[in-house]
């Protein structure tokens, strides 16, 4: 049994869970493993302080898959980073929020306490494995080290089970894969290795930043299924930030798409895609090619155009103004308000519900 | 594989490149890297042939090596009828008119110590255009063409975003009116929102200036939309090469079926039909014996671990290498 979406409506989320499955009446709501609230980060630069996070407020549930879909630039990267800590502080300063992980405000917690955090609580995933290996350790030895940090174990003990971590991420030979160094492994074999160690722990939060962007589409789809498999083994909550829309409608139960810092709009993830609220949602998904929508003589992809506005240029009012093709004078000087839509659907648009 | 439809603007011939690894003190030389091993089509004037496969599949290498930017091993190249492997440098330099490269990353295919302006003039003078007024006005058309404001004339690359200095790429390949584009991925280093831009101004400079194109994509989605026929590239072989309809509607090799139904889909109401292809490409220094998608093949057969499967055609216009439909 799965959580299908979850928002605060208490109401829609029985609603959606006896839609589900009519064995389950009685349901409490889910706990928040994270709970993201008003978070503000700024860069230092030569140009002055740019805000690269404005203000965005979101929760991850137990055992949810929650997708941060952006441009480059939008901010989601940074948010993940922050959430470990992960930002170099300075140039980076979180001028304002909380984030929550059990109750924990990881903002004020010290060097030490974080350390005991990463990777055995909450772990985390990086686009390039490569370079997210040390190339000079072997695999073993990468392996064992965050086994060894966390866990009161000894070294051979340590590397049994990075084997047997291995051969959970369907590698081939695990054992011998242990005396391997980083390049003597392929792309998608690396990946693999990247997520048995951030599984080390088993931690409860997995946070997966563009894990499948430098990989071949048939090692994505096998990265994808790895993770999935692992989430039901294990129950992990995992936060996966991705730019493919695709990939959200892989894996993810609900979304947040993001838009120049800030959370644009958020729903469950096939209620968004198949009836996006903002237009910049709405753009995203007219621009993918459909597969099988084979093109009709002279039709043209749809475009969203302009570009996407760097820190130091984004525009006032909806930050989305000058690319919108519903754009309206309100849209220029005015915030637009968060409306809320029936089943945990919120959006930022000044636009009335309907008129996309 | 000449459809028929009078010359061809470019017929390949089993080209090969093979890659000698450096030979170490005292050992014995490793054998070749066949990036490119023996692939053969043609590109009829006006269509868009799609290349697509994984990275280190021989896509990239087949393109820089067709337009000679790497001498091929061996086979033949002909290019509006001439022979491209037996002509020399000086005479292919004036045929590089005719064919230009769009690259994946637009950042590193420029010189970032030079103003836009700049960039677009150099082809006027690498092929002898030398009035200064001339080159400056053809440059600014360009810049109108691919869409961009004249005030980006004066400024540097990294004053550009990844998309507006992929027109400038763009810009900088059609300033002669070739007549054969290679865009080497010219989409996937791009934002989403911006991919579309990219690939409809490509359609409408199709349409103007009567261009093909030879586009290389691992994007299968891209190039269904966006190219007439497709080769679909496996450990540096052609394995399908037909129609887009008839690849995206009756798949005949076990590689392209898989690559088809790894593509996510947005729509819902959705059934994955399978369960994604284990395994990874081979080893390109220690190639398989037979065919080489042997390793991660549902259907493999005894025959396929011995032999090579040719590609054949199987239906008309329809090529395939797998024993299993021939």
């Amino acid at each position: 049994m799965f959580y299908y979406s979850i928002g605060n409506s208490k109401t829609g989320f029985i609603k959606d869970q006896v839609r589900l499955n009519p064995f389950i009446v009685k349901t409490k709501m889910p706990s928040r493993e994270l709970d993201i609230q008003d978070l503000k980060i700024s860069f230092s630069t030569p140009r002055g302080k740019l805000t690269a996070v404005n203000g965005i407020s979101f929760h991850l549930n137990q055992g949810e898959t929650l997708a941060l879909v952006g441009e480059s630039g939008c901010g989601k990267t940074v948010s993940a980073l922050s959430i470990l800590r992960l930002l170099p502080e300075p140039p980076a300063e979180i001028l304002s929020g909380k984030i929550l992980f059990s109750g924990q405000n990881l903002l004020s917690l010290n060097a030490k306490a974080l350390q005991n955090l990463r990777g055995r609580s909450i772990s985390m995933i990086f686009q390039d494995p490569m370079t997210s290996l040390n190339p000079v350790l072997t695999i073993g030895e990468q392996m064992a080290e965050t086994l060894l940090r966390h866990t009161p174990m000894s070294r051979p003990e340590a590397l049994q089970k990075s084997a047997d971590l291995l051969g959970k991420v369907e590698i081939p030979s695990p054992k011998e894969k242990l005396k391997h160094y980083p390049h003597q492994l392929s792309g998608g074999m690396r990946q693999r290795v990247m997520i048995a160690m951030a599984l080390a722990c088993s931690p409860r939060v997995l946070i997966a930043d563009e894990p499948t962007t430098a990989l071949d589409v048939l090692i994505q789809a096998q990265i994808l299924e790895l993770l999935g498999n692992l989430k039901r083994e294990t129950g992990m909550s995992i936060l996966i930030i991705t730019h493919d829309l695709g990939v959200v409608a892989e894996i993810a139960q609900r979304v947040l798409i993001m838009y120049a810092g800030e959370i644009v709009e958020s729903g469950p993830a096939q209620a968004l895609l198949d009836d996006p609220r903002h237009p910049y949602t709405r753009g995203l998904i007219a621009s993918v090619p459909k597969l099988g929508a084979l093109k009709k003589t002279g039709t043209r992809l749809e475009e969203i155009p302009g570009n996407v506005p760097s820190l130091d240029q984004r525009p006032s009012g909806c930050a989305f103004h000058p690319r919108c093709n519903w754009a309206i004078e309100k849209c220029k000087t005015q915030k637009p308000p968060l409306r809320e839509g029936e089943g945990q659907r919120q959006w930022r648009c000044h636009l009335e519900p309907g008129s996309l | 594989m000449n459809k028929g439809k009078g010359p061809a603007l470019l017929e390949v011939r089993d080209l090969k490149k093979h890659f000698l690894p450096r030979k170490r003190f005292l050992q014995e030389q490793a054998p070749p890297v066949r990036a490119v091993d023996g692939i053969s089509f043609t590109l009829q004037a006006g269509e868009t042939l799609g290349l697509v496969g994984e990275s280190g599949c021989g896509k990239s290498t087949a393109a820089r090596t067709l337009l000679r930017l790497i001498e091929p091993t061996s086979g033949q190249i002909s290019f509006c009828g001439k022979n491209l492997t037996d002509i020399p440098e000086t005479e292919m330099r004036a045929l590089r008119r005719e064919m230009q490269i769009i690259f994946q990353d637009p950042y590193s295919s420029v010189n970032p110590a030079r103003r836009i302006g700049r960039i677009l003039q150099e082809p006027f003078e690498i092929h002898g255009f030398q009035n200064k007024k001339e080159k400056t006005e053809k440059a600014a058309q360009l810049l109108e063409r691919v869409g961009l404001p004249p005030e980006h004339f004066n400024r540097y690359p990294h004053e550009l975003s990844g998309g507006q200095l992929q027109r400038v790429g763009i810009a900088r390949a059609i300033a002669l009116n070739p007549k054969l584009v290679v865009a080497d991925e010219p989409v996937s280093a791009l934002d989403v929102s911006i991919q579309a831009q990219i690939i409809n101004l490509l359609s409408d400079l199709k349409e103007q200036l009567d261009i093909s194109y030879l586009f290389i994509s691992h994007d299968m989605g891209v190039v269904e939309y966006f190219c007439d026929r497709v080769a679909v590239m496996y450990f540096g072989k052609i394995v399908e090469l037909a129609n887009s309809e008839q690849i995206y509607n009756s798949p005949q090799h076990p590689y392209t079926t898989a690559l088809l139904n790894a593509i996510p889909n947005l729509e819902s109401g959705r059934i994955k039909q399978e369960a994604p292809i284990k395994g990874d490409i081979p080893d390109p220094g220690n190639p398989p014996q037979g065919c080489a998608f042997q390793s991660r093949c549902p259907l493999k057969e005894k025959q396929c671990a011995e032999e090579i499967p040719a590609l054949k055609e199987i239906a008309p216009g329809h090529y395939a290498a797998c024993f299993l439909k021939q």
